[in-house]
């Protein structure tokens, strides 16, 4: 129960900066939503743990449902990084462009 | 007919007179394109009667290799040879590289340290690293040629406008050969010689290699 409490604590603080984060412009709407979803949901599961404990039995994994959230996070993880390194990739193309660009410019004006 | 040779270059200061001396009588005009090199590649290929361009950032060989594409393309090149700058291929064989292409028995022409002639290998990349490349490409990526990972090639002009080098690192040489198959071009390979002045690619690079074609192919 306290573990859930102090959970909670740390959601409801991570979910004000984000608030804070959006009214300084600092995200858009898209990331600001899509962070809302993700504390919420979080929130969401760490309030109805016990009912996940039962949802994972039932769907017949061993192991309490905070380990089962716990695999989940780790997926999300992953996928986040995967996400992280296409986008990077994505800029790595631009940055090529931009080059490619100065330097054939360069040699247009020489 | 213009023949242009891209020598894409990363401190090459050591080769590049040299290489762009050799190859200046096979051809119209040679582009060295410096990828931000730390030594004097540039000036130095510059005073031996190339045209010189360079990047501000380094981005690799297939960057390179694409920027010398386009300015031959904007300045009507028929054809392009890519050619390294490290002196390991012989601008003898441009002439051989470049015939299929004058007589349209090609749209673009790869050069193979497989066929007749013969190569200098290092064993580990005689024994382990060419033939697990050559697996992998044949297997995962459809290419039929002999030589998975070779620098020396010739384009027709078309096969240039059609193919553009995405990969900026190792991977362009398997990207090249997947899109002239996918465009369909009329390819043919020439046996050519290498002289290894250095190991090159290790088996990590191939890796990264077969890493950086997933992602592009998966961003693209």
């Amino acid at each position: 129960m306290l573990q859930q409490i102090i959970a909670i604590f740390i959601i409801v603080f991570f979910i004000f900066r984000l608030i804070k984060q959006k009214k300084k412009k600092d995200i858009n709407n898209n990331e600001f939503s899509l962070w809302l979803i993700f504390w919420l949901l979080a929130l969401t599961a760490i309030i109805l743990i016990k009912q996940i404990d039962s949802l994972v039995a039932w769907l017949g994994f061993s192991g309490e449902g905070i380990n089962f959230l716990i695999y989940l996070a780790v997926l999300a993880l992953f996928y986040l990084v995967f996400r992280l390194q296409l986008s990077l990739a994505k800029l790595d193309r631009d940055l090529t462009k931009i080059i490619r660009h100065l330097s054939l410019n360069d040699k247009k004006e020489l | 007919m213009k023949i242009i040779c891209v020598i894409p270059a990363f401190n090459e200061a050591k080769n590049i007179s040299q290489v762009v001396a050799e190859v200046r009588p096979y051809v119209q005009e040679v582009v060295v394109v410096d990828d931000n090199s730390q030594d004097n590649t540039a000036a130095l290929a510059e005073m031996t009667g190339a045209t010189v361009l360079r990047h501000l950032i380094n981005r690799g060989q297939g960057a390179a290799l694409q920027t010398g594409n386009d300015y031959a393309l904007k300045n009507d090149a028929d054809i392009i040879v890519h050619f390294d700058g490290d002196n390991q291929f012989l601008a003898a064989e441009i002439p051989d590289m470049v015939k299929p292409l004058l007589e349209n028995e090609a749209e673009i022409v790869f050069g193979s340290r497989f066929l007749q002639k013969k190569a200098d290998f290092p064993p580990l990349k005689k024994y382990l690293i060419y033939p697990l490349a050559k697996i992998f490409t044949r297997l995962f990526l459809g290419i039929k040629l002999s030589d998975p990972q070779n620098g020396f090639r010739a384009f027709s002009r078309q096969a240039a406008q059609k193919i553009h080098i995405d990969n900026r690192a190792m991977a362009h040489n398997s990207e090249i050969q997947i899109k002239a198959f996918q465009q369909k071009l009329k390819i043919v390979e020439i046996p050519i010689t290498v002289v290894y002045h250095e190991f090159g690619q290790k088996l990590s690079d191939g890796l990264k290699i077969a890493k950086d074609l997933l992602i592009h192919k998966i961003i693209k």
